[in-house]
């Protein structure tokens, strides 16, 4: 977690007028603003480490939201995207939901719907970042084991007990024992279930979010 | 434009074309069996003629044979010979030039003027009479004019000589004046040798300017003694053509095709009018709808931020303590842009003002213009079963303004049609409708009124805006964009109040156009 603490909400739409009383309206609930008048200007220069939620224009002169919307999801960002349009259709809607955006509304917008939305947005964001960073830290960890640790941490999420552990591996069970304490220690995780679910993904390279070797 | 009216009148020849095509085969197929009628009539005629002369001959003849009988008969009573009796045959059968009698005792005796020929006084020709028992012919070279023919009975024979020409009974003879004059041909014929009776076509001065078809009849004369073959020829008459049938069925097919064209010419009038009209009106259905696409964009920024701005100043106020001074800026802000707001739709109403190409700016005269539209919807007319009429007050008023032809007559075409709906939708039988055209502090007036339902009070003032209908069918588009073309054009179009048509038992719906005269310079 880097940069502010408070979370901020980046609003690109061409219309001043428009920016202005929106980024009004939802600094009455405590949120910062960050207006942007040019799409180009803001994928150049917004702050991808924050926490907070995007509220893009659909028709702007020049670049469409849609293509703003598919190269944010290219980059990787992580932040999620509202669509404001003020002609809804709904292939307009399908196209956005199918590129990724997390909301789509109509101008004018009521302000409860956007302030709700907003608010729902920035909490679905820290929550995605936390379980981000939690499986980051996992891999981390899982990484410093030594092969014969991964070959126990292996069986072990697969439920065999010490003796059937150490008959596999032609080890007395004591040293599966020793092993397992250590496995716990190494990857502080308190209990059998903990272990599971966090390190079951990354057991035989099943892990989804390793890059390929 | 002048492009396409010089492609239009290509079309327009190649079509004349192949209407005077149409009636050029029409024409000739007419003449071609009028003449072929013509030509068996006379074909029938000379063929009816020829047989009468035939008849007529044969008949002479046969008189000869009965002459001859006769003669033979009273011969076997030699005693009662009475010399004189065949000696008067001449005055009787004037064709009878000679008669000659032959016993075997004197041989053959005739006139001094007349002896026999000495072929026919041969005994084998007596013999052969005998044998046949009947009269036989005696030296017959037909060129010469005359012929003998002769009976004999044991001991006794008879001769006449036959003068053909004068056999011949002109008094019933199909043709007038012995045949002087007669196209026809009539010879008898007999073993190679040939004698004319009448002339016909080889006689001068009537010779034929062009081969014509020629008619033949040959029969032998019916009476065996005398077996010459008649022969009658002649030849079909090309001056008796029937012109006068000919020229009647030439004019009568051309009124046809002529009334055929003009019923085509108007129903293709029709139609492209109303191609036009219709592709008008989705033109401006296009531009309406770009219209309400960027009008639907462009208002939907100052609403949202009235939108925002008002609510945010509502949210603001209810801060503790609140936020005044934010607030009363968002405010502020709200208002300019419901400001902004109005002055978009500002532009909007003077924009469709102006999309309207508008493109002929002239001189229009309301009865032409009214004229052609009720002759272009003639059929739809016909088919409610409305009779239209134009009027004008006072009777000589013909208004000219100034406006754009085609406006004008979309406007009426758009009356007229409603009109009809109306009529047609309520029932009403017989429908009518009447444009009555006049003038009125300077603008020239046209008003449709009708003998339908008429506006009903609620909604007559919702008549011209757009989108509304009484119909299933339809957008509802026509009296608002006939409303904004009459205005284009410096006019009014206007629904007359109830109760107030001057069209005295019409009390449907009344609209008035009305239009700037034109002034003279």
């Amino acid at each position: 977690m880097t940069a502010s603490l408070s979370p901020l909400i980046h609003l690109i739409d061409d219309d001043e007028a428009v920016r202005e009383a929106l980024a009004l309206l939802i600094g009455t609930v405590g949120l910062r603003v960050e207006t942007w008048s040019q799409p180009e200007a803001f994928l150049r220069g917004f702050d991808r480490s924050a926490i907070g939620a995007i509220v893009l224009d659909v028709r702007m002169p020049g670049i469409s939201g849609i293509s703003v919307l598919e190269t944010l999801m290219a980059q990787g960002v992580d932040q999620p995207v509202v669509m404001l349009t003020g002609h809804g259709t709904v292939e307009l809607c399908r196209r956005a939901f199918k590129s990724g955006a997390a909301e789509f509304l109509e101008k004018p917008v009521d302000d409860e719907l956007l302030l709700d939305t907003l608010q729902q947005m920035v909490r679905r964001h820290v929550k995605s970042r936390q379980r981000n960073q939690a499986s980051r830290d996992a891999r981390e960890r899982h990484a410093q084991l030594s092969p014969r640790e991964r070959e126990v941490l292996g069986l072990i999420t697969e439920g065999l007990t010490n003796k059937e552990i150490g008959k596999a591996l032609g080890l007395s069970p004591r040293t599966v024992e020793t092993h397992r304490a250590n496995l716990f220690a190494k990857l502080q995780v308190a209990s059998l279930a903990q272990l599971i679910r966090q390190y079951a993904d990354l057991v035989d390279g099943h892990d989804p979010a390793a890059p390929a070797a | 434009m002048d492009h396409h009216n010089r492609r239009m009148s290509a079309r327009l020849g190649n079509r004349l074309v192949w209407w005077m095509l149409a009636w050029a085969a029409g024409v000739a197929l007419g003449a071609t069996w009028l003449g072929m009628q013509e030509l068996r009539r006379q074909k029938d005629a000379f063929e009816t003629d020829a047989r009468i002369i035939h008849r007529l001959l044969s008949q002479r003849a046969v008189q000869h044979d009965a002459v001859l009988a006769t003669l033979t008969l009273r011969a076997e009573d030699a005693a009662q010979a009475d010399d004189a009796a065949w000696r008067r045959l001449g005055s009787v059968y004037p064709q009878i030039t000679a008669v000659a009698r032959y016993t075997d005792a004197a041989g053959w005796v005739s006139e001094a003027t007349a002896a026999i020929s000495p072929l026919a006084a041969q005994a084998r020709l007596r013999d052969e009479s005998l044998r046949l028992r009947q009269a036989v012919l005696a030296d017959a070279a037909l060129e010469r004019g005359h012929y003998w023919v002769l009976q004999a009975v044991p001991g006794a024979a008879f001769a006449l000589r036959i003068d053909a020409r004068l056999m011949v009974p002109w008094a019933d003879w199909p043709m007038p004046d012995q045949g002087r004059g007669s196209d026809v041909r009539v010879a008898l014929r007999w073993q190679g040798s040939e004698l004319v009776l009448q002339p016909g076509l080889d006689a001068p001065p009537r010779r034929m300017p062009t081969p014509s078809v020629t008619f033949g009849f040959s029969k032998s004369l019916a009476a065996q003694s005398q077996p010459f073959d008649v022969v009658v020829s002649g030849a079909a008459n090309p001056w008796l053509f029937p012109w006068l049938k000919a020229l009647a069925v030439a004019a009568a097919w051309g009124a046809l095709l002529l009334g055929a064209r003009a019923w085509l010419a108007q129903r293709e009038a029709r139609e492209r009018a109303e191609a036009l009209l219709r592709m008008g009106q989705i033109a401006r259905l296009n531009t309406l709808g770009e219209l309400a696409a960027g009008l639907a964009h462009e208002l939907n920024q100052p609403l949202t931020a009235v939108l925002a701005s008002t609510q945010a100043a509502s949210r603001l106020l209810d801060d503790d303590p609140p936020d005044v001074q934010t607030a009363r800026g968002a405010m502020q802000q709200a208002a300019r842009q419901a400001q902004r707001a109005a002055e978009v739709l500002a532009r909007l109403r003077t924009s469709i003002g102006r999309a309207d190409p508008g493109a002929g700016e002239g001189v229009v005269d309301l009865a032409a213009a009214a004229g052609k539209v009720l002759y272009l919807l003639e059929p739809e007319l016909g088919a409610a079963g409305v009779k239209a009429e134009l009027v004008a007050t006072p009777p000589s008023v013909q208004p000219r303004v100034r406006g754009d032809a085609v406006a004008v007559e979309q406007i009426v075409h758009n009356l007229l049609t409603n009109a009809t709906q109306a009529i047609r939708a309520s029932g009403v039988s017989p429908g009518r409708i009447v444009i009555e055209l006049s003038t009125h502090a300077g603008q020239g007036v046209l008003r449709v009124t009708d003998n339908g339902p008429g506006i009903a009070p609620d909604l007559r003032e919702r008549i011209f805006q757009p989108f509304f209908t009484t119909r299933g069918d339809g957008l509802g588009l026509g009296l608002s964009l006939c409303e904004s073309l009459a205005a284009g054009m410096g006019g009014r179009l206007e629904l007359e109040p109830a109760g107030l048509t001057r069209q005295g038992d019409l009390n449907g719906a009344s609209f008035s156009l009305s239009l700037p005269l034109e002034t003279r310079a």
